[in-house]
């Protein structure tokens, strides 16, 4: 049989893990193209010498963590942020002088709620359109609109001038910050890096989130589902300790997506049986939750609404997340704001029960995908070793609880930290693809399989499943086709990834179709269509009519929402112009407090009357200009030196 | 006779799932293309053998089915797929479906 259409990505989506790679996205191929035509492209993913070592990013909803392997000490080091902390939050600020990312940015949220943007990750590779995002943009105080081909665009107020930001812009920042830390803390430049995702992520959000790690400046070696990155961490954490096979599940809840998989594992191989999950459930969720009922409660108390002031909103927000937190270890807390809105203070005391109540839905619903998860692969409760719990989300008592219930009364696996073992995984996926050398890791294989099942749409559009859900990649799998009508003189075979039974209600990643058929009654011609995913994660569809044996020409479109290599590298442009101006502002930062430390410290010193209303002329000129250049700074700092000199 | 699975999991023909699923994670480990850098192409052809071959038979049912009527039976029915001209109506691509 011979391949009669092929179609790959540009951007070479090394990605074995739980994914299926389809992006036919090069628009100027929409002409009909001769009969055998090949296409391949190659991008080298393997980490070279001399790009410094590979790291990995857990690019979470609310938080991202980023982590390396040691050679040195065959370990895996969590990478603290500027600030020490080993997560970073996922938010950008944009004010009037800068650009602010992580800690920083979250700080100040509640000063310039307008202007930062967080949650990124629930926008990535949806469409403006989407109910979901239409639901979440009630709750962001930023401004969400639709931008081409009904791409959610962000728009924010930065340096006084109104800019528009990509999600995958946003999501850039946030990787390319992580990539600084992991840079500073290594002491080398960082090129590799493996970065996770949902493992519910469909095609386009896997493709946005790829193009967000070459906008950063990465090559992003992989993309790999946060669950296998998180059983990587668990199999070398329980390595030493057993090497017979083991079922286990990853119940991930974290601040946005819950992501349920069942794995094998066997002492280096990694199996993924089944994966279950929501992209639109996790931490977040049961914070606008009990938002939601403190601005009912604030109404029913002050008769004032809240919900229409975003800094009181961001302010309940923080205060909830916090209680939220506590609540994990204590039965009641109070949330107290000062002047929260109209000049009233506001005090409510939560109870553990009472977020409970308020959020019962939502981990009932995350049973429900466990339910799921385990239906999917096959296997019993009891067929399952242990149950590890990963993300921040897990360390709610009342999940626990359910979940403990639910394996009738089964210990639930706490040995990992449930904050850094996805980074932790993604590191160690990121050494194996450099061809680290230790023999540990170099056991490590995993075998993943495709998120969602990939058909053809057939008459009256439903959907015929080539490669089910579920299937180990790398993969090729036929099925065979025929005319709907008599005398049909082409078919076209329109390639769609979903679970529903309709296309319509499916992702369509592509189509092609073969023609010049000759006359004869429908059901006759017979037609074989095969699927490939390669192991970088590539679907080839090709298609051949049995009866003539003829190849026939194929058409390739483009995919709506997929941004394309010239935007890409348009972005990735802006992105080092932002970098470039996040370095001045710092340099000038620096500047700025040399001549205030010296100043400050000759002031002491200064025993002549020049000397002293030398000082004083500085101070007041520090004072005027708060934002003067660089170099006036330094020609400042230069005279005093020659004057004290 | 189309393709012999059993050989490609080198298990003899009366093999139990025990061995099946051993054999099947020993060529896994040997053939997973993330091992196999310099001979990527060829081991992901075996890689993709191995995985179908184990998608029969690790599956008592589809073994069956194998067993007795080969690749071919395993086949799944033949699917009608509209031409060019129609696409639209049953995809509602073109807002047209309920049109008909």
């Amino acid at each position: 049989m011979s391949t009669v259409g092929t179609w790959s990505s540009p951007f070479a989506f090394a990605l074995l893990n739980g994914t299926v790679q389809s992006f036919p996205c090069i628009s100027s191929l929409t002409s009909r193209l001769a009969t055998t035509w090949s296409w391949s492209f190659t991008q080298t993913t393997m980490a070279t010498n001399g790009e410094g070592p590979a790291i990995g990013i857990d690019l979470g909803t609310t938080y991202s963590c980023v982590a390396v392997w040691h050679s040195r000490d065959d370990r895996v080091e969590i990478i603290p942020n500027d600030q020490g902390n080993r997560t970073t939050p996922s938010y950008v600020s944009f004010t009037e002088t800068e650009r602010l990312v992580g800690d920083a940015a979250k700080n100040l949220a509640a000063m310039n709620p307008v202007n930062t943007v967080f949650d990124a990750k629930r926008l990535m590779g949806r469409r403006f359109s989407d109910p979901l995002v239409q639901n979440d943009m009630k709750l962001w105080p930023f401004k969400v609109v639709s931008g081409p081909a009904d791409k959610p665009v962000i728009v924010v107020m930065y340096k006084q001038e109104e800019k528009q930001f990509s999600v995958e812009e946003i999501s850039a920042m946030v990787l390319a910050k992580m990539k600084e830390y992991a840079e500073a803390y290594l002491g080398s430049p960082v090129k590799n890096a493996v970065i996770t995702v949902p493992a519910y992520f469909d095609d386009s959000q896997r493709q946005a989130t790829k193009d967000a790690g070459i906008i950063s400046g990465l090559n992003v070696m992989r993309v790999i589902v946060e669950p296998t990155a998180a059983a990587i961490a668990y199999g070398l954490d329980k390595k030493s300790k057993f090497s017979i096979e083991k079922n286990v599940l990853i119940f991930d809840l974290g601040g946005g997506t819950l992501d349920v998989s069942l794995l094998n594992i066997e002492s280096g191989l990694f199996t993924v049986k089944a994966i279950a999950g929501d992209t639109h459930l996790g931490g977040e969720d049961f914070d606008s939750n009990l938002v939601g009922h403190l601005v009912f409660e604030f109404k029913r108390k002050h008769k004032k609404d809240i919900s229409n002031s975003p800094r009181a909103l961001r302010r309940l927000r923080t205060a909830c997340e916090k209680a939220k937190r506590i609540l994990s270890s204590t039965a009641q807390t109070t949330i107290g704001l000062e002047c929260l809105y109209d000049g009233i203070d506001f005090d409510w005391k939560v109870t553990r029960a009472k977020f409970e109540e308020l959020n019962m839905d939502l981990f009932k619903r995350c049973m429900d995908h466990v339910e799921k998860c385990l239906r999917d692969g096959g296997m019993a409760k009891n067929e399952v070793h242990d149950v590890v719990l990963v993300g921040g989300s897990t360390r709610i008592p009342k999940v626990q609880e359910l979940l403990q219930d639910f394996f009738d009364g089964k210990e639930l696996c706490r040995s990992i930290h449930p904050d850094e073992a996805v980074a932790y995984g993604a590191a160690v996926q990121a050494a194996v693809l450099s061809g680290e050398t230790n023999e540990r890791i170099q056991e490590i294989v995993l075998c993943d399989v495709t998120p969602l099942s990939l058909g053809v749409s057939v008459r009256d559009g439903d959907m015929a499943v080539v490669i089910p859900r579920n299937t180990t990649v790398p993969t090729k799998m036929e099925e065979e086709f025929t005319t709907y009508i008599d005398d049909q003189t082409d078919v076209i075979f329109q390639v769609y990834q979903g679970e529903n039974a309709r296309t319509d209600d499916n992702i369509l990643l592509g189509e092609f179709w073969l023609s010049d058929i000759p006359h004869a009654p429908k059901g006759v011609p017979r037609f074989n269509v095969t699927f490939e995913i390669d192991a970088n994660g590539i679907l080839n569809v090709s298609g051949v009519d049995k009866n003539t044996g003829k190849e026939s020409n194929i058409t390739i479109t483009n995919v709506k929402g997929r941004l394309s290599k010239d935007e890409i590298e348009k972005m990735v442009r802006s992105a080092e112009k932002y970098r470039d101006e996040d370095r001045k502002l710092k340099r000038k930062i620096e500047a700025r407090n040399s001549l205030e430390d010296y100043v400050y410290k000759m002031k002491g010193t200064a025993k002549t009357v020049t000397l002293k209303s030398k000082i004083e002329d500085t101070i007041r000129w520090l004072d005027i200009n708060e934002s003067a250049e660089e170099y006036e700074f330094v020609d400042k700092l230069n005279e005093l030196h020659r004057t004290f000199r | 006779m189309g393709i012999d699975y059993y050989n490609i999991l080198k298990v003899s023909r009366n093999a139990t799932e025990e061995d099946v699923k051993k054999s099947y994670k020993r060529l896994v480990m040997k053939w997973h293309p993330d091992r196999n850098a310099v001979n990527t192409k060829e081991a992901e052809e075996k890689f993709k053998q191995i995985s179908e071959a184990y998608d029969v038979l690790s599956d008592p049912q589809k073994r069956q089915i194998y067993d007795l009527y080969g690749e071919e039976g395993l086949k799944s029915g033949l699917h009608a797929a509209p031409s060019s001209k129609e696409k639209d109506y049953y995809t509602g691509a073109g807002g047209g479906r309920g049109f008909k």
